[in-house]
C-alpha cells in the first residue's frame, strides 16, 4: 500500500477558526484556498503548503485537553533554508521570539529548528536543513599523532575529540574514521558495549568499520588516512578525507612499521573549509 | 506563493509500540526507519525513546504515553482527537486500498464524497490501535502540479 500513497493533508481541531486561520496563514505563512471545501458540516478552512500538502483547520466546541505527558506529541515543518530566515522574521514580528528553539546548540551541524505553539496548544517544529549539514568539516587538528602500534589492542577504538575521528583497531590493523555521521552532520560516538559507532542526533549507527546499518541509507562513514613509520608510531591526516561505497579491507592499514594507507578505490572529497596543518595530537 | 513547503513528520503518543507498528507497517506499508534511544542508558537520561516509521514520504514517530490518553468512543472512526493525517492515492488505487483495508479488517468510515470546488474526492476515515484517527483520501488535483517534497532531513526526532 505504501508505494501508492503520500502524505496530503492534515487536519487540527480549532477551537476559534479566524484566530487559528490568521495564525497559520500570517505566522506560519500558508496560503489561504477557501472554506467549507469538504465534507464535514463544521466551520473549516482550506490552507496550501507549496507542495501538495495541505491543512485543514476545523472548528470545534472544544479542543480536548493532551494528556499529562503529552509533550512528546509535535508535527513538522520543513522548510527551505530561506523560507527559515522569512519564518524566524515571521515569528519574531508576532511576538513568538521565545519559540526559537532552545536546545539548538544539541542540533547536528546545518539542521535548523524553532518550535512554535499554535493557539490551541499544538506543538509545531519549524525545522530547515542547510548545506552544511552534508559539507565536509575539517577539524582543524591537521595530522595527528596517534601513538605507537604497541598501544593498541585489536578491538580498540580511541577518540581523538580534537581531530574529530576515531583510531579503530581491528584484526586487520588500523582505520582512522572521520567522526562525523554521514547522514546529516552530527558528531557519532562510539558506544562499546553495542560494538557501534551511534549519532546521538537522528539515530544512525555504524558497526566498527564505519559502515552504516539500518534503514536510512547512510553511505559509510568517512576515512582519514593513517600512516605508520618505521618505529611504529602512528599518525593520522585529518585534512584529508576520503568517501567510501563499502568498507573494503584494502583500507585498513596494517600495524606494522612502515604500513602505508591506500587510497584505491576512495574518493578524495573536498572539505568546506581550508584545512590547517598543525600537528598536535 | 505559501512561506511552507511541507509537512515532513509528527510524533504521536501510542499504547503499545509493537501493536502500533504492527498495524502501521503490516496494514499500512509504512517501513521501519529507525529506533531511537531503545537504550536503558539513553532513556534514563530522559531522551525519548521512539520508532520512526516512514509512511510513503511522512514519517511518525511513535512513542509511548506515559499516562493514560484521551480516547475517543471505540465506535468513532472519524475524528480528530486534535489531529488527524490523511494520505492520498490515486484515484484508480482507491477501491483497491479499500479493500485491503478491509481485508486487514481495518473498521471504516465511508468513502465521504467531498464538494468538487475542493481538491479533495473521496475519502475513508479510520484509526490506528490506539485511536489516532486516519483518513485515506482521493483527490481532484491529482494531475496538478506542485512542488516536490523536500526530502526528509532526519532519521529521528529532536
Amino acid at each position: 500500500m505504501s508505494k501508492d500513497i503520500a502524505f496530503s493533508h492534515m487536519v487540527v481541531e480549532v477551537s476559534d477558526l479566524d484566530k487559528s486561520e490568521k495564525f497559520y496563514r500570517d505566522v506560519i505563512g500558508l496560503d489561504l484556498l477557501g472554506h467549507n471545501m469538504v465534507a464535514d458540516n463544521r466551520p473549516n478552512a482550506l490552507l496550501a503548503m507549496n507542495t501538495r500538502q495541505r491543512l485543514l483547520l476545523v472548528e470545534v466546541p472544544k479542543v480536548p485537553p493532551y494528556p499529562a505527558s503529552g509533550g512528546s506529541i509535535h508535527h513538522g515543518w520543513l522548510l527551505t533554508i530561506d523560507q527559515f530566515a522569512q519564518a524566524r522574521d515571521r515569528l519574531e514580528a508576532a511576538g513568538y521570539a521565545s519559540g526559537i528553539d532552545p536546545r539548538q546548540t544539541f542540533r547536528a551541524v546545518g539542521e535548523y529548528n524553532m518550535d512554535i505553539i499554535d493557539p490551541d496548544g499544538n506543538r509545531f517544529q519549524i525545522q530547515a536543513f542547510g548545506e552544511e549539514a552534508t559539507d565536509i568539516l575539517p577539524s582543524g587538528a591537521g595530522v595527528v599523532s596517534c601513538g605507537n602500534i604497541a598501544d593498541h589492542a585489536v578491538g580498540d577504538v580511541v577518540r581523538n575529540g580534537k581531530g574529530r575521528f576515531f583510531l579503530s583497531r581491528n584484526e586487520d590493523g588500523y582505520l582512522a574514521i572521520s567522526a562525523w555521521c554521514t547522514h546529516k552532520n552530527g558528531v557519532t560516538v562510539w558506544q562499546k558495549e553495542s560494538w557501534h559507532f551511534y549519532c546521538p542526533f537522528h539515530g544512525a549507527k555504524y558497526d566498527c568499520t564505519g559502515t552504516y546499518f539500518g534503514r536510512m541509507g547512510c553511505a559509510p562513514m568517512r576515512l582519514h588516512p593513517v600512516d605508520i613509520d618505521e618505529a611504529g608510531n602512528i599518525s593520522v591526516d585529518t585534512n584529508r578525507f576520503f568517501a567510501r561505497s563499502k568498507h573494503d579491507p584494502a583500507h585498513v592499514v596494517p600495524a606494522k612499521p612502515g604500513a602505508k594507507f591506500s587510497t584505491a578505490g576512495l574518493e578524495l572529497v573536498k572539505a568546506a573549509v581550508p584545512a590547517t596543518t598543525s600537528s598536535e595530537g | 506563493m505559501a512561506y511552507v513547503e511541507s509537512l515532513s513528520h509528527s510524533g504521536i503518543c501510542v499504547h503499545d509500540l509493537k501493536e502500533a507498528e504492527s498495524f502501521y507497517c503490516g496494514v499500512l506499508g509504512a517501513a521501519v526507519h529507525s529506533r531511537v534511544n531503545f537504550k536503558t542508558q539513553d532513556a534514563l537520561r530522559g531522551r525519548s525513546v521512539h520508532t520512526s516509521l516512514m509512511l510513503s514520504d511522512y514519517l511518525f514517530a511513535i512513542m509511548l504515553s506515559e499516562d493514560w490518553m484521551n480516547i475517543p468512543p471505540l465506535d468513532q472512526l472519524r475524528g480528530e482527537n486534535r489531529i488527524r493525517h490523511a494520505f492520498c492515492v490515486p484515484k484508480d488505487k482507491f477501491a483497491q486500498i479499500l479493500q485491503s483495508l478491509r481485508n486487514h479488517k481495518v473498521a471504516l468510515e465511508g468513502p465521504v464524497t467531498h464538494p468538487e470546488t475542493g481538491p479533495f474526492g473521496e475519502s475513508i476515515y479510520f484509526r490506528d490501535p490506539t485511536g489516532n484517527f486516519l483518513e485515506v483520501v482521493w483527490r481532484r488535483d491529482e494531475s496538478a502540479s506542485y512542488n516536490e517534497v523536500l526530502p526528509l532531513g532526519h532519521g529521528g526526532v529532536g
